[in-house]
């Protein structure tokens, strides 16, 4: 936002539309980053906006699921009440319908918590990106506490770079996906032992001439499969904010095209129900990306596990 | 003409295809629900995986193109 502000008045709104979605989508700069930590082994340690979000996610997975199970399981009772029986009914729904099929009945209760960790730490890294609390802040800040956007040292003006789902970066997917990677090979290294799971990647008793093909095939199957659940979860969420985003600049660029208020004003007639229908849409994909990586990391481990040769 | 002219249709193309994949699974999956409606759980599990791999391909491809296109 202030980006945008600076810039104003040398450049039009077309040039500013662009660079504007990117740093509402993208991690905020590391030159500005909201906690200041030294550079170790050439990696510099300070914390930006994404980790930021991871932070808070984590605090929030760890108030709302972990600690009420813990007292639940500390109490002593047998039925769950309340919000502990809701985590029940998802965490039963995930052991029986996803994990069960896919690992097998040996396996379930070996991969059921990591699973389970993924589907909510997804679910909520997700979820907060549709939470507008940053806005919220920032328009506090600006207009009740008078502080202008400009002013770099304020505390809520450093959180307000960049965008708030932290699963729409990349890297923090592929950090999820390499868990994933790991899981796979540990899987099948528990069910098969080490030596066995990497000779079952490939079918036995074929001709020989097939292995010099197959073997290349399989090696680049075992990357390509935590490489496309990186691509999806990130892709999925960047993906629906750029839209929503791109709507709601049309506002601004029929305005300045017809060089008129009105024209913007009627554009966002229509472009306001259609940014609050891909919102709506955003919800169910928030839901469904989480289900999916949860689905797919349980379906590969289970690959691992029961091979089919 | 520039090679990066035609990657917007790239993405159009991309879109036809999962576009057109994914209306066979619905299809197939509708029709196969209301051939056999008991069946209608087993059916919704066995579409579901290949249609995810087949969402994730044409991500993929979204992906690929769009850096492409900003790069």
């Amino acid at each position: 936002m202030s980006v945008a502000e600076a810039d104003h008045n040398s450049q039009s709104v077309m040039d500013l539309v662009g660079p504007n979605i990117i740093h509402h989508v993208s991690n905020s700069d590391i030159s500005h980053p909201i906690i200041h930590f030294p550079t170790l082994f050439g990696i510099n340690f300070s914390v930006t906006k994404h980790v930021f979000m991871l932070w808070l996610v984590a605090l929030i997975v760890g108030i709302s699921i972990i600690i009420p199970v813990r007292r639940f399981i500390l109490s002593g009772r047998s039925i769950p009440r309340g919000w502990v029986n809701a985590i029940e009914t998802i965490v039963v729904f995930f052991r029986d319908t996803i994990v069960k099929p896919n690992v097998g009945q040996k396996w379930v209760m070996t991969w059921t918590p990591l699973i389970l960790t993924f589907f909510f730490f997804i679910l909520f890294a997700n979820g907060i990106g549709m939470v507008p609390i940053f806005d919220v802040l920032g328009a506090f800040n600006r207009f009740i506490l008078g502080i202008p956007s400009t002013d770099s040292h304020n505390i809520i003006n450093g959180l307000l770079h960049g965008g708030v789902t932290a699963t729409g970066n990349f890297n923090v997917t592929a950090g999820l996906a390499t868990v994933t990677f790991f899981a796979i090979i540990i899987g099948g290294t528990l069910a098969h032992g080490f030596i066995q799971h990497w000779k079952n990647l490939v079918p036995h008793g074929l001709a020989w001439p097939v292995y010099i093909i197959l073997i290349p095939i399989e090696i680049m199957g075992l990357l390509v499969k935590p490489f496309a659940l990186t691509m999806r979860l990130a892709a999925n969420m960047t993906g629906g904010h750029i839209a929503i985003l791109a709507l709601l600049s049309l506002m601004a660029i029929f305005g300045e095209m017809f060089q008129s208020t009105i024209a913007g004003i009627g554009v966002a007639f229509i472009s306001i129900p259609m940014a609050v229908a891909i919102s709506g849409l955003e919800i169910i994909v928030v839901l469904v990306q989480a289900y999916v990586f949860t689905l797919l990391t349980s379906v590969f481990i289970g690959m691992a596990i029961n091979v089919h040769h | 003409m520039e090679a990066t002219t035609f990657l917007p249709l790239g993405m159009g193309l991309i879109v036809i295809g999962a576009g057109l994949g994914i209306g066979r699974f619905a299809a197939a999956a509708a029709e196969g629900i209301a051939r056999q409606p008991e069946a209608a759980d087993k059916i919704t599990g066995a579409v579901n995986l290949p249609l995810f791999l087949l969402e994730g391909v044409a991500i993929l491809a979204e992906v690929f193109t769009f850096l492409m296109l900003i790069l």
